[in-house]
């Protein structure tokens, strides 16, 4: 359903979002993991429930095995404890087995690696192609940075349960959120301004331990691939396309904006097609912006790097209107080459 | 995005502070810094294979036609290996490592230790893919752009060039090997 409202003027746009943004609440924006199986796309999702995990047992300077499980335990717990979705863990054991062997045991812990210099952490999933069936994720902690694991943070050292929830989000299926600012310092490297998700994949400071609270972008996502009964009774979606000189833009990013809750919600066009679908919103009137992403790191969000980012930022002409339960009427939205 | 003027104050207002995991970012200085070698070539064979050692893991050896060396010398061909691929019916895929193909055209930074296979500086940060417009132009992608000002420069979507040209970006990176080349 799209509502009669028009806005005539990008200012006016900009003046309602600033004055919703006074009250502004995280975003819903998520990327879901999948793999192509013949020509389907099949979610990296666990079929059975709960995960089962192994700690490495090497310890680093300052983390042993046993805070380092605790530390990824409470980052578990918060992931579960999302009351939308139905997500559930178990540890089974420590283990002298390495995180990114590929064992057949999901299993967490620090490695050195040297060819993975600028990675804190990353989540390695093994698919059966055939099927499309998720057989082991690993998490490994780089062990070349400093760790910890202490109540209110270390200075200059990272925090394994705010960059665990970062993790766990990616071995339960969830791809990076694009709802993120980033700027050049003026001494070399980026600096993360704004990120309103977990899952935004850059930029992090040590020391910083806020990155253990879930935001609403973080939660919609988890509960859109392990929903409970009522999760998509209680939520509903916008669809559309994207398209750029008649064509298909795959790989825009879509941003909703709901001037009543003040909420950001996204996703991507996810087919050359242009269609996108976002889902898990609140119901209620949303503000549609397209744009390309930044400079960075597309493969960080993408397993193809031929995005058209040559577009300039464009805003829906009309209010949407997500009703509770089901899907906005299907939306065409055509970019301007920059 | 670029309600960035917007959003970043209320976030800051909110007292919510900008948070993230895994990669650490490097700009293009530090990447030809901390890069052993750059080179701009063309991919003309991709291999997974089980990663060498003790760790059993499936990695993919990546080996380009180099057409020039901006930092380091390799010869006419240079392979690098990065994590994850497909083994049979196995495939292992880790977020943010980047795929490759045959015929992609890349600038890629390059670090190793000892006798072993050269790998991505910062991952996915170490590549740059070079592609041809419909006038003939060459372009890199992403188009990070150089923070020059002495201030911080936000990165806005949407506002500075996706690409960078071809010949800029080669000069850019070998001024800034030819100051901080080891």
């Amino acid at each position: 359903m799209i509502a009669r409202l028009q806005l005539r003027r990008p200012c006016a746009v900009l003046c309602v979002l600033l004055i919703a943004l006074a009250h502004a609440s995280p975003a819903h924006a998520y990327l879901k993991f999948g793999v192509r199986v013949d020509s389907r796309m099949v979610d990296a999702k666990w079929s059975a429930l709960p995960v089962r995990y192994f700690i490495n047992d090497s310890p680093v300077p300052g983390v042993g095995p046993q805070q380092f499980r605790e530390a990824v335990d409470r980052a578990f717990r918060t992931w579960q404890d999302v009351p939308g979705a139905t997500v559930a863990f178990e540890f089974a054991g420590f283990t002298g087995a390495e995180p990114l062997d590929e064992d057949g045991a999901n299993t967490l812990g620090f490695l050195s690696r040297p060819d993975l210099d600028r990675v804190l952490a990353s989540t390695t999933f093994t698919f059966d192609s055939r099927s499309g069936t998720l057989l082991e994720a690993d998490i490994f902690f780089n062990s070349d940075f400093p760790w910890s694991t202490a109540e209110g943070g270390e200075i200059d050292r990272y925090d394994v349960q705010s960059i665990a929830l970062h993790e766990t989000g990616h071995l339960l299926g969830l791809g990076h959120s694009a709802l993120g600012e980033t700027e050049l310092r003026p001494g070399g490297g980026r600096r993360v301004i704004a990120a309103g998700a977990v899952m935004f994949p850059i930029a992090f400071s040590a020391g910083n331990i806020e990155g253990r609270t879930l935001q609403a972008d973080d939660v919609a996502g988890v509960s859109d691939i392990y929903p409970t009964g009522s999760f998509r009774s209680d939520t509903g979606s916008i669809q559309g396309t994207i398209a750029k000189n008649g064509e298909g833009l795959f790989g825009a990013h879509v941003v909703a904006f709901n001037p009543r809750t003040g909420a950001l919600v996204g996703n991507f066009a996810l087919d050359d097609d242009g269609s996108f679908v976002i889902a898990g919103l609140t119901p209620g009137p949303y503000i549609l912006r397209v744009e390309p992403l930044d400079d960075g790191d597309v493969e960080s969000f993408f397993d193809r790097s031929d995005l058209d980012l040559e577009f300039a930022v464009t805003f829906h002409d009309r209010i949407v209107v997500v009703p509770r339960g089901g899907t906005s009427s299907r939306i065409g939205i055509a970019v301007r080459p920059r | 995005m670029r309600w960035s003027t917007l959003i970043p104050l209320v976030l800051v207002l909110s007292s919510v502070p900008a948070r993230a995991t895994v990669l650490v970012p490097a700009d293009l200085a530090e990447l030809t810094r901390d890069a052993q070698a750059i080179v701009h070539g063309r991919v003309i064979a991709v291999e997974s294979q089980w990663s060498e050692g003790r760790r059993r893991s499936i990695e993919t050896l990546v080996t380009l036609q180099v057409e020039d060396h901006l930092k380091g010398q390799f010869g006419s061909e240079v392979t690098f290996r990065v994590p994850g691929g497909q083994l049979g019916p196995y495939r292992t895929i880790m977020p943010g490592a980047p795929v490759f193909g045959e015929r992609d055209e890349v600038i890629v930074f390059l670090a190793w230790r000892g006798p072993s296979v050269p790998w991505l500086v910062g991952l996915g940060q170490g590549v740059y893919r070079v592609t041809t417009s419909a006038d003939g132009m060459r372009h890199v992608r992403p188009g990070v752009p150089l923070s020059r000002t002495g201030i911080p420069q936000p990165v806005v979507r949407g506002a500075a060039g996706g690409a960078l040209d071809l010949r800029a970006f080669e000069t850019a990176v070998q001024t800034l090997a030819s100051r901080g080349a080891r």
